[in-house]
């Protein structure tokens, strides 16, 4: 199935417009149209060595070049067992809702457990083992209608009464670690065995992307009383029971995780594979050697490596599929430390401008060249940040960002506002530390690079592991500290979740008698994204997205730097469907050998 | 013996301690906090509260340390405070065979390799034999094992495709597919075992050759090989069993790295995995199992000198 072009994104049109100059760059007169002989040796050649003969016979047509499964044209199998990696991890440490802290472990809890709802590939909440629902005016009473014939792995029948035992468990601090992602639910009561009454304590427009569904949603996924009372918790976290499409048949912390096909799953026609077999891999060479070598077929988990992609597109036996990914990454910067302190943010734009704090946030912001950073950092892959909201959320993304927001790339304004803090051409700039995980060294130093040749001033480098580099930026304990944000599927994982006053991840750790706010605070902000989480009507939503987004963005809540790609690669004799293709998750009851 | 032997496992015991109980407050000391980490995603300090004060945490490390202690004295070595929270006990027993079948067919490569080179070179000293064994050896020596790892992987899993890239299969699943998935591995571990362990048996093999006894039996006319082999080579072990002692350290140390890249969950790799997570009771426990094989293996070859060589009495 192709795409039209008007459909495409903006890096699908970039890979078009790059295949096809590329296709065409070479002189008629060359015998070998611009190949060397190896680049048209076999085994395999390379697409574009294809593309390039194709133009130079004159059979090249816009088709060829967008994107798009070409599998879909071929017959689908049923059956098989399909061996899977998963990236950058040294074991799935758990497959409990109630446990889950990661994302590449509810990419394989969504194929095991089930929710009320499931996300579908434009982000929106589709019905799972809930049926239908309806909400109130007020948009705070939901009833959501269950699914009749839901049986559990074990053979005992889903009812009402699992919603209640798992709502339960996940606002149990002894049981789950995630029931503060139920804070908003007042109640949760019983109508009948197929039916459930949720009360909200404000209404919540993210309820059924972020609560109720499947994968993220973690504190709705339902679970089996039975099968936690026959396994324990310990073992229900490696083979937890649930209503999935497919069952824990093993699981070998560190080594391995069967999955099997449940014959007994509500949809007849899924899952379309016997099995999966999922083995955790940490580092990228010995991932990329088992994909080559066909060891496995697919890769899940973190994300891939950016310097594997462009081996694995070079490579004709394997599928490189790449969708705007559902983050964002950037440079937060420290609004209670000299060089850029600004102990308020609720003044108009015009007025912060004027302070040197605030000229020296905004300075770093905008000498930041997003597109070398992509270029050098991310091998290519990524879109330019300048907000919260990420290309994957389409309908809440503003393009026009890039445009309008005061964070936009200009080197001699930037230099200006620096000079006009009091430190032209970086004299006097003190030396600042950015402070980072491990796995973003690279992008680090690229960092450090951009603002010394733009700016001339000298950024140190400190990598800090996760387990203290969350603490501090808790606490608000740094210069600068790049982290990000994967796996937003709502524009409240952006704004609720980092950019309010009172968010979670927003300095909650801090000395809150010395700090009002962590990393930023603004009351317009703090009123606004209270109002679009709770407004049901998505064009009214839309607008006050983009409005917080808007003044995050120019007020420099962060220097926002790049939205990830998602990348997907498989084995060419894998069929990805691409009502499959959830950015972010890895769902496997549609997958199938061609 | 009896007394020698008990004397050394008292001292074990007393070292595993000394090691455990070092682990114990180094970890502490080190920054990063487990629990806030495990709950970045979902954030919330009444969370983070419950359950520091649930795993004992909140509580002062003298008063952790005691209770440790006294658990571990009961063989409770914990559980996981990270993830499904499994028994430290049975993470380590799951890894511990992956571990001794990795060790294991390292040693016995390294000996494959080791043991012809050295004799070889020792014998055929300073020829171009000897040379290319030395030069061989050093840059055996010199390769670290996880560069050496993965281009042992892109040659014979992505090129060639002979062997498995990742992964381990327990040999009940079949001698080959165990197998199969150990090789590279092992020899990564085993090839700068193997190095060491040439140079020693070279030098110690140098230093037999020049003794009376071997100018004796060669004046009366014994066979080369034999000499060496029954004559020279056991007296030589001596020094080469000390070093083997030794080197099962390196041995160890090479796994934490190999069984990370080959993605094989031994000890190595609980280690690493503990210690990312800040996972106290799995790095503690993984630690103390360490500790007790490097010990343990000292010990044993302490007893081996008395086989190798009968005039070596403890007592």
């Amino acid at each position: 199935m192709k795409k039209k072009f008007e459909d495409l994104t903006d890096l699908e049109r970039k890979t078009v417009k790059d295949d096809l100059e590329h296709a065409y760059d070479f002189d008629p007169r060359d015998p070998l149209f611009g190949l060397t002989r190896d680049k048209l040796s076999g085994p395999r050649i390379s697409r574009r060595s294809v593309m390039r003969l194709m133009a130079a016979s004159g059979v090249l047509t816009a088709w060829h070049v967008l994107p798009g499964t070409t599998s879909k044209a071929l017959a689908q199998n049923r059956g098989g067992i399909l061996e899977a990696g998963w990236a950058g991890v040294g074991e799935i440490t758990t497959l409990d809702p109630a446990q889950i802290n990661q994302v590449l472990q509810f990419q394989i809890t969504s194929s095991v457990l089930s929710g009320l709802t499931h996300l579908n590939a434009d982000l929106v909440a589709e019905a799972d083992i809930a049926e239908t629902w309806t909400v109130n005016d007020a948009g705070t009473e939901i009833i959501f209608k269950l699914r009749e014939g839901v049986t559990f792995h074990n053979g005992d029948k889903f009812t009402a009464d699992d919603v209640i035992f798992t709502f339960n468990r996940s606002k149990d601090p002894d049981q789950s670690i995630n029931g503060g992602l139920l804070k908003n639910v007042a109640s949760l009561e019983k109508l009948n065995d197929l039916e459930i009454k949720f009360t909200l304590s404000a209404p919540q427009a993210s309820f059924f992307v972020k609560t109720t569904e499947r994968a993220s949603g973690r504190a709705l996924t339902i679970v089996s009383r039975g099968g936690l009372e026959a396994l324990g918790t310990q073992q229900y976290g490696l083979t937890p029971i649930g209503t999935g499409p497919f069952r824990v048949t093993e699981h070998t912390l560190g080594q391995r995780v069967k999955l099997r096909r449940f014959d007994d799953y509500y949809d007849p026609e899924r899952p379309v594979l016997d099995g999966v077999n999922i083995t955790p891999i940490s580092e990228p060479e010995p991932l990329a050697a088992a994909m080559e070598a066909g060891d496995i077929q697919l890769i899940g988990g973190n994300p891939v490596a950016p310097e594997l992609v462009d081996r694995f597109e070079a490579n004709s036996d394997i599928v490189v599929d790449i969708i705007g990914g559902n983050g964002f990454q950037a440079v937060f910067l420290n609004p209670w430390r000299d060089p850029f302190k600004v102990p308020s943010f609720d003044k108009p734009l015009a007025e912060l401008m004027k302070e040197k704090g605030f000229m020296v946030r905004l300075a770093i912001a905008k000498a930041i060249d997003r597109d070398r950073f992509i270029e050098r950092a991310q091998f290519g892959r990524g879109v330019p940040a300048y907000g919260s909201i990420n290309p994957a959320m389409g309908f809440y993304f503003d393009e026009s960002l890039a445009e309008t927001s005061n964070q936009r790339f200009d080197v001699t304004a930037a230099r200006k506002l620096l000079a006009d803090a009091g430190f032209p051409n970086g004299e006097g700039f003190p030396t600042l530390t950015l402070k980072g995980g491990p796995p973003v060294r690279r992008d680090m130093q690229i960092i450090a690079d951009i603002l010394k040749r733009n700016l001339n001033i000298e950024i140190k480098i400190e990598i800090k592991e996760f387990q203290i580099l969350v603490p501090e930026f808790q606490k608000v304990d740094y210069d600068m500290l790049r982290i990000g944000s994967g796996g937003d599927f709502d524009p409240d994982d952006g704004i609720v979740d980092f950019l309010q006053t009172s968010s979670r991840l927003n300095g909650a750790n801090r000395d809150k008698a010395k700090m009002p706010f962590g990393h930023f605070g603004e009351a317009d902000v703090d009123r606004l994204g209270d109002e679009q989480s709770r407004t049901a009507d998505l064009k009214k939503r839309r607008v006050l997205v983009q409005k917080v987004n808007k003044i995050t963005s120019d007020k420099v809540a962060a220097a926002f730097i790049y939205h990830p790609v998602d990348v997907l690669v498989h084995r060419k004799e894998v069929d990805f469907p691409a009502r499959s293709r959830v950015v972010g998750l890895v769902d496997l009851d549609r997958v199938s050998f061609v | 013996m009896t007394a020698y032997l008990a004397r050394r496992v008292l001292g074990a015991i007393v070292v595993m301690f000394v090691v455990a109980t070092l682990v114990f407050f180094m970890l502490r000391i080190l920054p990063g906090d487990p629990i806030a980490a495990m709950l970045f995603d979902v954030e919330d300090p009444d969370a983070v509260e419950f359950l520091r004060t649930k795993y004992g945490l909140d509580q002062p490390i003298y008063v952790q340390y005691v209770k440790w202690f006294g658990h571990l004295l009961t063989g409770d070595l914990g559980q996981s405070i990270y993830g499904s929270r499994q028994d430290v006990t049975r993470t380590i027993l799951e890894a511990f065979p992956r571990t001794m079948s990795l060790a294991g067919l390292s040693f016995l490569i390294a000996m494959i390799i080791a043991v012809p080179a050295g004799l070889i070179s020792a014998v055929r000293k300073n020829s171009t034999l000897d040379h290319v064994v030395t030069v061989v050896a050093f840059l055996g020596l010199s390769m670290p094992d996880f560069w050496f790892a993965i281009i042992l992987i892109i040659a014979f899993a992505a090129n060639l495709q002979w062997l498995p890239a990742i992964g381990y299969v327990p040999i009940a699943e079949g001698l080959w597919p165990w197998f199969s998935h150990l090789i590279l591995p092992s020899i990564a571990i085993g090839t700068p075992f193997a190095a060491i362990i040439a140079r020693m048996i070279r030098s110690s093999m140098l230093e037999v050759l020049q003794m009376d006894y071997i100018r004796v039996a060669r004046s009366k006319g014994l066979l080369n090989t034999r000499l060496i082999l029954v004559h020279a080579f056991p007296n030589a072990l001596i020094p080469v069993v000390t070093v083997m002692g030794i080197a099962i350290a390196l041995l160890m140390a090479g796994t934490v790295i190999v069984e990370n890249v080959f993605a094989i969950k031994g000890l190595g790799r609980v280690l690493i995995q503990g210690i990312l997570n800040r996972d106290f009771p799995v790095v503690q426990g993984a630690i103390l199992v360490v500790s007790a094989i490097f010990v343990f293996a000292n010990l044993l070859v302490d007893v081996l000198y008395t086989v190798i060589d009968p005039r070596i009495r403890f007592d």
